[in-house]
């Protein structure tokens, strides 16, 4: 008799890999044959993950159409098998899944309005986090500024694309009556994804040196360099007042400072 | 019917033995508007998995009104898999902050080397399957730190190196896990009808004292030249025959908390509490039997 495991990765096979010859003999043919009792689990997986996708990808889907989003899925599926018993965590490589996907190769701007949908998925179901508390950055000597590591709130993504993303999926929410047009020679867009203290998901289009210094805080430059990424990007570009936006939505909500004297003054999340 | 129940200060702390009804996002803000009439609330842990947001910030609104069940459909408890202890954990702190009074999960597997199908797969109903599933339920209630109920899928297909049904390897798994029973009507109907077994004879193998909960739901029949298969969908009304199913349930193991589920196609949420009005009548008649 087969064992437990033996029987299990079988019936995986025969579903996933449509390779049901292992798994058949194991199957009792009362009424109908095996191949068809397997069928009925072959459907339930490709409706329960591809609902995962649409769930989280509803805008891809009013794009190219449910017949078409259902082919795309099911290749996907075969490509990348869900590895979490939560469902939520489904779906996050389709970006790079759709930029080779020769049936879509039509819809270069696909993939972006994809990564702005999963950058949405995650910052829905983020942390909360609390403020940057003023007073601890007003004790950081002027001297040692530039030394200072800003860190963004969990709830916050950066999404740079060449395409007007933000228009398209605008132009394609489930309440819009009918599919805008959007003219794609009106170029791209830099935005932040933030979800606001009130849990309201917010897109905002940034310009070059506020997008360049958001950035350089996610991948953890110090503030100096931070900046001068920023105006290296923008000449115009009004870095105080910018940033001080920043501190106050919340977007930015710690610093470190590598320095026994100052460790870190993050207020923490919570959920 | 019961006294008043204890509160805590997350909101009422023991599940009433009425009928309750699955809470999904669709219905968040009518629940919270209307405060339907209904003895409890069940939601999916999974649902509420993540680091915060919406769903957490509703489910602890909606928790001060209500008592709460959480149940699972991911934890693949009967995988050969190794248990998946991130699971495990955000179901520990869920656990933690709601307080639910009842928490549960299936008589079923979901993945294998991996790969999960994220579906209540059906299990060989073998000794060696039985001693792994009384070790791993006994594993997820230590971690737990509680007893968790374990509930019968609906399945499509039947192994042929089954040796015990599966009435039997529930009762035996109950006994020995020392886990409760989450008693799936809907489920145990629809089985019989695929796999043509008498409902009542696995309603008899179910020791009175295992069951803690009921689920009902609504399935799908799907015909095809040669026959038909039932499908266990969510997606409409408590079938009549399943009524009368759930009466003979009541009847033997006494008013027991019974959940309505409906988890796609959701109509208003007034047709769910409808369907909780109906549950209740009929542990209204066994509580005034027993009186």
């Amino acid at each position: 008799m087969p064992a437990l495991h033996e029987l299990q990765r079988c019936f995986v096979a025969a579903v996933l890999d449509g390779d049901s010859d292992g798994f058949e003999p194991h199957v009792r043919a009362a009424g109908w044959s095996g191949a068809r009792r397997v069928q009925v689990y072959r459907n339930n997986t490709r409706l329960g993950l591809t609902g995962a996708l649409e769930a989280v990808y509803p805008v891809v889907r009013r794009l190219v159409g449910e017949g078409f989003f259902c082919y795309a899925a099911a290749e996907y599926i075969d490509r990348h098998p869900s590895r979490s018993g939560d469902l939520h965590e489904y779906g996050g490589a389709l970006p790079e899944f759709l930029e080779s996907f020769e049936p879509a190769a039509g819809l270069a701007y696909l993939p972006d309005v994809a990564r702005l949908e999963w950058s949405y998925h995650q910052v829905f179901h983020a942390a909360r986090h609390a403020p940057l508390d003023p007073q601890a950055l007003a004790k950081v000597p002027a001297a040692r500024q530039g030394e200072l590591r800003f860190r963004l709130h969990p709830a916050a993504r950066l999404l740079e694309s060449p395409f007007p993303i933000l228009r398209i999926w605008q132009g394609n929410q489930e309440d819009a009556s009918q599919t805008a047009s959007v003219d794609l020679s009106e170029g791209g867009v830099k935005l932040l994804v933030f979800r606001h203290e009130t849990l309201d998901i917010e897109f905002q289009p940034l310009q070059d040196g506020e997008f360049h210094l958001l950035r350089a805080f996610a991948e953890d430059c110090d503030f100096a360099a931070a900046c001068a990424r920023a105006m290296a990007a923008q000449a115009d570009f009004d870095l105080p007042a910018r940033f001080c936006r920043q501190v106050a939505q919340g977007v930015v909500t710690a610093f470190d400072l590598l320095d026994a004297h100052f460790p870190t003054t993050d207020r923490g999340e919570f959920p | 019917m019961s006294a008043k129940p204890a509160t805590s200060w997350l909101g009422p702390s023991s599940i009433p033995v009425r009928a309750g009804i699955g809470l999904r996002a669709e219905h968040y803000d009518a629940v919270l508007e209307t405060r339907p009439p209904v003895g409890w609330l069940e939601v999916h842990s999974e649902n509420y998995f993540g680091a915060g947001g919406k769903p957490l910030d509703y489910l602890e609104r909606i928790r001060a009104h209500y008592p709460l069940s959480l149940h699972g459909v991911g934890l693949s408890v009967g995988s050969t898999d190794p248990l998946d202890k991130l699971h495990l954990t955000k179901l520990k702190h869920l656990i933690e902050r709601f307080e639910p009074a009842l928490v549960s999960e299936h008589l079923s597997w979901g993945s294998a080397g991996g790969r999960y199908l994220n579906d209540l797969l059906p299990l060989p109903y073998t000794q060696e399957a039985l001693y792994h599933l009384v070790a791993r339920v006994s594993q997820v209630q230590d971690i737990l730190g509680r007893p968790i109920l374990i509930e019968n899928v609906s399945s499509y297909l039947q192994y042929v190196e089954s040796s015990l049904s599966e009435w039997d390897f529930l009762a035996e798994l109950a006994e020995r896990a020392g886990c409760g029973v989450l008693l799936d009507v809907n489920n145990i109907y629809v089985s019989a009808r695929n796999h043509g077994f008498d409902p009542s004879t696995y309603l008899q193998a179910i020791p009175r004292h295992a069951v803690q909960e009921i689920h009902l739901a609504g399935f799908t029949v799907n015909r095809f030249d040669d026959g038909e298969i039932l499908i266990d969908t969510h997606n409409r009304p408590v079938y009549p025959a399943v009524w009368a199913l759930y009466r003979q349930a009541v009847h033997r193991f006494g008013p027991i908390p019974t959940l309505i589920e409906w988890d796609s196609d959701l109509p208003e949420l007034a047709v769910l509490v409808g369907e909780a009005q109906q549950a209740d009548a009929i542990l209204e008649e066994r509580h005034a039997r027993a009186a």
